[in-house]
């Protein structure tokens, strides 16, 4: 049983391609049903990964992926353009995070303005729309605002602080299905 | 600006999405969930996962990216729709 196999797979991953030092791959086209197996291998590989984190190291694995992702976030915006406006800083946000986010400013309808200077801390609201850590959240039925969750705050955090040369910090307000609410505050 | 509509014959006034919504969208009336400030809304969809009696219809929100849902389930779904 096990010899058919392996000769089944022998024949499976035998060719007579050549591939030569100079040929690049120039293109990535595999079939959508190809591609939608490696994208939910991976949303699989890092829910599991950080279930296990949070079985593991308990409500300590929140603080880790969050260094860990503010870690990333200053590496990511190291060669971005530094902003010290606002808005300035988070349209460059939304560019680094292009294609895995999207987020938009939000106010509730009683306030005024989106960007809020209290006691010297400025903070601003954000829904964010798309995210990848939601959908591999609900991928393996993972509670929302976990550990890999911390990593999204964190990689904002880092980058938002590198760009703007503030700190800054992100809170949870909401997690939902559809959207997510959170708090941008920099100091 | 999001509009919601709910179904007053189909809530049975459990005060879910009261509860569950952070920007105070709902409020019973009667024991019927009514929506006084959808201005608040930004469309997260949690009361409309959480409402036992599916009463709640959101209209012009900006619908996320959901491709944790296999392909194979869609067809499926599809098929039977």
């Amino acid at each position: 049983m096990s010899e058919s196999f392996i000769n089944e797979a022998k024949q499976k991953f035998t060719t007579d391609l050549v591939f030569r030092a100079e040929d690049v791959p120039m293109r990535c086209d595999p079939p959508a049903e190809e591609l939608e197996q490696t994208l939910h291998g991976l949303m699989q590989l890092n829910g599991y990964i950080i279930k296990s984190l949070e079985e593991i190291a308990g409500r300590g694995a929140n603080a880790v992926t969050y260094r860990a992702g503010k870690k990333f976030g200053h590496e990511v915006a190291k060669y971005f353009e530094k902003k010290s406006d606002v808005e300035d800083a988070l349209r460059e946000l939304s560019y680094i995070l292009h294609g895995q986010y999207t987020f938009e400013p939000w106010k509730p309808s009683d306030r005024d303005e989106y960007i809020v200077e209290e006691n010297g801390s400025t903070f601003i609201y954000l829904v964010f729309h798309d995210c990848i850590v939601r959908q591999s959240c609900r991928r393996i039925g993972q509670e929302q605002g976990g550990p890999l969750c911390q990593t999204l705050c964190g990689y904002v955090v880092g980058a938002v602080e590198e760009i703007t040369g503030r700190r800054g910090k992100l809170e949870i307000i909401h997690t939902g299905p559809n959207a997510c609410l959170k708090k941008l505050i920099l100091k | 600006m999001i509009e919601i509509r709910v179904d007053e014959e189909a809530c049975n006034g459990c005060g879910l999405c009261v509860k569950d919504c952070p920007m105070g969208v709902f409020e019973l009336k009667s024991s019927v969930s009514s929506p006084v400030h959808p201005e608040n809304c930004m469309g997260c969809l949690s009361c409309h996962e959480i409402c036992p009696a599916q009463a709640l219809e959101h209209r012009g929100v900006v619908p996320c990216r959901r491709m944790y849902v296999s392909m194979k389930v869609c067809r499926m779904l599809n098929r039977v729709i």
